[in-house]
């Protein structure tokens, strides 16, 4: 899995893999966030989702008015992304579901 | 329909309560009336009472949340309760033209039509354009004049089937010196006769007929009262008289009955675009909900676990949206949760979500187009 597949995308801001406790395993981040706490909350979100819908795999798309998050829950752990409010999310999507 | 927070006196012109400004000091206080007036003008009287309690249970002493508390009780039909609740707090609300307006409508259920006019007539005072107080008096007055006709014949004397409606009163300049005794009489029984209905009909004398089928004083100085259709202001005899069994047989309940009913929801505006979205093949349905994860409207038949996915969601987004504040990356907007199954898709709508739910081949951009237009209406509604 290389997390610079999704990078390399232009306004994305950065990418990770955590465990589903929230460490990060690996992560590819522009200067200014900070991948542990982005990992840590894409791991609540997605164990929640996990919890309460009793489905594997199930992924989130959160829009916030500064960002896009994307999150996946996948075997190894949650696969995460951030990028850019004006980033092409269709493109990441298909990346993203590759991965 | 809606006009919150325009701070005046809690209502509105049209008497939809209006949260005022001290209200938004509390926003939890602003909360639960909001949504608790959004239910109840949804039809949704059970909820809006349960929201009210707990609300009120943290905010004892929030006069508008009892007000809309009594409101929901009589909507409810629980009468007793809703007058228990808004006589309670009159006194710290008697400026309320709603407050006024639903003890007029209990007090009118009741069968306590005096009462009611009274309240009716206050709510015009704090606002002269409230139509519904209007409608109230105009049905109430004719009511308090047929409670004089039908109280009639509770007078032993004569039979009121003689009374035509020629006959009118005898002004008291008029009564022959003889009968001044026995209308001292009638005045101790009833302290303040009835002046208005001669000074209406100035020109009709009936005075000989009166006389004739009333020998004594005491239906002469009633019957005037009784034939007259327009109304006086005054009606001091009517509380002496229990008349309230007898209106059922006259058939003016079943109007009475009528108007809580009516009002349409504000929701109704939702329907169209609403339609619109929900006619998509791949949308199976949509609903609203409150950020603290409360079912406003649903659009989604056949499915019984819509509180529980209410609850579920508005989980995961104050979640998201606390974490996002936390690492200053702005405020959450909306979300898409992609299923095996289905695809939740949920958007901001000031503060409440809508949340609409497809099948995971549904294209997500068409379906924010629809939800931007309906998220408009929402805000107009709730906002």
């Amino acid at each position: 899995m290389e997390l610079s597949q999704l990078t390399k995308i232009p306004r994305v801001l950065g990418a990770g893999l955590a465990t589903f406790d929230g460490f990060i395993i690996d992560s590819q981040f522009v200067h200014g966030y900070d991948a542990e706490k982005f990992g840590a909350m894409s791991a609540k979100i997605v164990n929640q989702i996990k919890k309460n819908f009793s489905k594997e795999n199930a992924s989130i798309i959160l829009y916030t008015d500064n960002i896009i998050f994307l999150a996946k829950a996948k075997n190894e752990g949650v696969l995460f992304v951030i990028a850019d409010k004006d980033a092409n999310l269709g493109l990441i999507k298909i990346k993203f579901e590759k991965m | 329909m809606f006009e919150y927070y325009n701070g005046d006196d809690g209502v509105s012109k049209t008497g939809d309560i209006i949260m005022p400004d001290e209200l938004a000091m509390d926003s939890k206080a602003l909360i639960f009336a909001t949504l608790a007036d959004v239910y109840l003008t949804s039809g949704m009287v059970d909820e809006a009472i349960s929201i009210l309690k707990d609300g009120l249970s943290r905010n004892p002493n929030y006069t508008l949340g009892k007000i809309i508390l009594g409101r929901a009780y009589y909507l409810k039909g629980d009468t007793e309760q809703a007058l228990k609740i808004l006589e309670q707090i009159y006194d710290q609300a008697k400026e309320s033209e709603s407050e006024n307006l639903y003890l007029g409508h209990i007090y009118k259920k009741l069968g306590d039509y005096e009462k009611a006019i009274s309240f009716y007539e206050t709510t015009l005072k704090i606002n002269p354009e409230n139509k519904e107080a209007k409608r109230e008096l105009e049905l109430l007055k004719p009511k308090i004049n047929m409670e004089e006709v039908v109280a009639a014949p509770i007078e032993p004397a004569k039979p009121v089937e003689t009374i035509t409606p020629e006959m009118v009163a005898v002004p008291k300049e008029e009564i022959p010196v003889q009968e001044l005794p026995v209308e001292e009489n009638i005045e101790k029984m009833e302290p303040e006769p009835e002046i208005v209905v001669e000074e209406k009909k100035p020109e009709k004398t009936s005075e000989v007929v009166i006389q004739q089928e009333t020998p004594t004083g005491v239906e002469a100085e009633i019957k005037p009262e009784i034939q007259e259709p327009v109304v006086s202001k005054e009606q001091p005899a009517v509380e002496e008289i229990e008349v309230t069994p007898i209106l059922p047989e006259i058939g003016l309940e079943p109007v009475v009955e009528e108007k809580v009913v009516e009002k349409p929801s504000p929701f109704d505006a939702l329907n169209e675009p609403m339609q619109r979205l929900i006619d998509i093949k791949t949308v199976n349905g949509a609903f609203i909900l409150s950020r603290d994860g409360l079912l406003i409207q649903s659009y989604y038949k056949g499915r019984e676990d819509i509180e529980e996915l209410c609850a579920l969601i508005a989980g995961i987004f104050n979640d998201a949206d606390n974490a996002f504040k936390f690492l200053k990356a702005g405020n959450l907007e909306k979300f898409i949760i992609e299923k095996s199954d289905e695809t939740i898709c949920v958007i901001t709508a000031g503060e409440s979500l809508l949340c609409i739910i497809t099948k995971p081949e549904a294209k997500p951009g068409l379906v924010f187009v629809y939800a931007r237009k309906i998220i408009e209406e929402i805000r107009k509604i709730l906002e």
